[in-house]
């Protein structure tokens, strides 16, 4: 395709942050972001409701000032119109015009992105498809179902053959085949050279087609990188032997820590240690046998994104922090 | 700080917001219904004066049939056709309000404008097309209504105001200013506080004429001060008093001049040339206000 020919290297950022902060009113919503997000990434934005994830979002479209930070958006400011024509956007409340039909709502979607006319007849059955409205078009959008709004939103935002695309939770009105849908959409703008920066809360779906992700919470990334950078972080592997005697420890010990141990009901134990990297595997294994033990099992523990979810954002909802001297620890 | 680049307009994306707004105020079938209440509105008043002209046709010295003298009738025609004028201007102004009080508070408390601004069009050209298609469909629907009533009562009197398109053109640009500062206060405020502001102001106008009318009558210094102060900060009332006396016949004219009841409804001079100079500097000024004021907040 042509269009891959003409994207620049792959390593120029398509969103670059430095220290991004919005504020309202005393409430700082966003806390001193850094992010960086190399063209064609699928990057997932992760974090509770509240987390800030869609001021951000709308700070990177214009939409909303920044109180201080600089921000770039495809090598310029979102604030310049010409950087816009190349963005394309899924808000998370997905409201239009309901007066129009979702043929009017793209086509006028297609003037304001300044598509030419020809384009824009070509286009708009194209995006429909794709998003499973084909010969939905004609029909008023009040009388779409919501879902059915998310994707006439999502149609939108790929309408212009955009560069860079936001999705601001993309599938919270979506049945479960709608989100596989959306998946393969993603997958396919990956495919193109499209750079997607996806706003989720839900772990599966950034999961299953990002590459890189930062934690964010009240504000602030706890995490960011590679999805396997993220989640190789500490890699363990269980060990299943019928005795763990003080030798066989030792063993396990000069790798890593032993994280726990557990008398199994077959009369096994089973013992997990913590590994610098997965090329230790084969020596441990090795150097188990070598020792006599029965080996039964031997599994690299991957920890899952939800694990670290947890550990990094630890609560959920929109609580304020807990104060300092809060009352339980009076009365303790 | 003012940036040039807030004023920056790109003619085709503002009449592509323009004709946005046009095919949404037709689309959304409250012109329809408008429409057919105006009619039944001006009906009923044309049909009033249609009786008062056959209550004429019998008193001597009233209507001459034969060479269609208004006679003795010259004086409750001319003021029916001001009346009927008055009421076509009240209802325009409420129709600019009503029908743009929302034109971009609606949009941003619903979230649509979102999808509108990330596209490559400026805010300042979405107020802009916003003001524009809303005026074309305000002065319409004035325009509309003025030619039926000045023409209902032609067809029924024989009466035509001695210049009744320096009037019409006067109650137009009271409705493009009324629609100019709505869309700013659309900008500025809920659609609620926006629709209660406007009419705040709609009434400031409306006292302001009539603290000038007692004002004169008890020669008070102060009230006409204070009048001219509410005129300034809303014209749309002399502009209406200034449309009023391109209705009047000379002797019409004549006899308010004379008149030592106080009249607020109606003036008895043109406009100053200062007072539409200003009222069209504050149309242009509510929309650049509205222009800078909307490009800086958030969405
Ligand atoms: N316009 C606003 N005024 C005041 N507070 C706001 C506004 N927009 C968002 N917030 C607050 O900012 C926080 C982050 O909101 P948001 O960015 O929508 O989070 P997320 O998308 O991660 O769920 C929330 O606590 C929300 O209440
Ligand atoms: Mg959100």
């Amino acid at each position: 395709m042509l269009r891959s020919m003409t994207v620049p290297l792959a390593s120029t950022p398509v969103i670059v942050t430095h220290d991004l902060r919005k504020s309202y009113g005393p409430k700082e919503v966003v806390r001193g972001l850094n992010l960086r997000v190399g063209r064609g990434e699928v990057f997932g934005f992760l974090g509770p409701n509240g987390a800030g994830k869609s001021t951000t979002v709308k700070m990177l479209l214009g939409l909303v000032r920044p109180t201080s930070g600089q921000l770039q958006v495809l090598g310029g400011s979102p604030d310049n119109p010409a950087v816009r024509a190349r963005l394309g956007f899924l808000p998370e409340q997905f409201r239009f015009q309901t007066w129009m039909t979702g043929d009017e709502f793209l086509t006028f979607h297609g003037q304001l992105a300044g598509l030419r006319s020809a384009e824009i007849r070509a286009r708009v059955p194209q995006v429909l498809e794709r998003v499973g409205l084909a010969g939905r078009g004609g029909e008023r959008l009040e009388g779409y179902s919501k879902g059915m709004l998310q994707r006439a939103g999502l149609a939108s935002a790929l309408l212009a053959r955009p560069e860079l695309v936001f999705l601001d939770e993309p599938t919270s009105a979506l049945d479960p085949i709608g989100r596989i849908e959306v998946r393969r959409i993603i997958e396919d703008l990956r495919g193109e050279g499209v750079s997607v920066f996806l706003n989720s809360h839900l772990l599966a779906e950034v999961e299953q087609v990002c590459d890189h992700v930062a934690f964010v919470r009240q504000g602030q990334v706890l995490r960011q990188g590679r999805l396997s950078e993220v989640m190789g972080g500490d890699l363990r592997v269980r060990v299943e032997l019928d005795t763990a005697p003080p030798a066989t420890l030792n063993i396990l010990r000069s790798f890593g820590p032993i994280l726990s141990q557990q008398a199994q009901p077959a009369g096994t134990v089973t013992l997990e240690v913590g590994l610098n990297s997965e090329s230790q595997v084969p020596e441990l294994a090795r150097r188990l046998l070598d020792s006599g033990a029965q080996l039964y099992a031997l599994t690299p523990l991957r920890p899952e994104l939800e694990d670290i979810f947890l550990e990094l954002v630890g609560q959920s909802g929109e609580a304020a922090p807990a104060p300092t001297n809060a009352p339980e620890a009076a009365h303790a | 700080m003012l940036k040039f680049s807030d004023f920056n307009l790109n003619p085709r994306r503002v009449g592509l917001m323009a004709s946005l707004s046009l095919r949404e105020s037709l689309r959304k079938r409250l012109v329809a219904v408008l429409l057919i209440l105006t009619a039944l509105f001006v009906g009923f008043y044309l049909y009033g004066i249609y009786r008062m002209y056959l209550d004429f046709l019998d008193r001597p010295g009233g209507l001459d049939p034969v060479t269609g003298e208004l006679g003795s009738a010259l004086i409750p025609v001319n003021f029916a056709a001001m009346f009927g004028m008055y009421l076509v201007t009240f209802l325009g102004s409420l129709m600019a309000v009503l029908s743009t009080v929302g034109s971009v508070s609606a949009d941003v408390e619903s979230g649509v404008v979102q999808s509108v601004i990330s596209r490559p069009v400026s805010r300042a050209e979405l107020v802009a097309g916003r003001w524009l298609g809303f005026s074309i469909v305000n002065a319409a629907y004035v325009l509309l209504v003025s030619a039926v009533m000045l023409g209902g009562v032609y067809l029924i009197t024989g009466f035509m105001p001695p210049n009744p398109l320096a009037a019409i053109a006067l109650i137009v640009l009271s409705i493009l200013l009324t629609t100019a500062l709505t869309v700013l206060g659309s900008t500025l405020f809920t659609t609620l506080a926006n629709g209660i502001g406007v009419f705040v102001l709609y009434g400031v106008g409306m006292a302001g004429g009539f603290l000038n009318a007692i004002g004169t009558l008890v020669n008070s210094p102060v009230m006409q001060t204070l009048s001219r102060a509410a005129n300034t900060l809303m014209p749309t009332n002399e502009l209406w008093l200034g449309a009023s006396y391109h209705l009047q016949h000379p002797e019409v004219n004549a006899g308010l001049k004379l008149s030592p009841v106080p009249n607020p409804l109606f003036g008895s001079d043109p406009v100053s040339p200062a007072m539409l100079l200003w009222s069209i500097c504050l149309t242009v000024l509510a929309v650049l206000a509205a222009m800078w004021h909307f490009s800086r907040r958030d969405l």
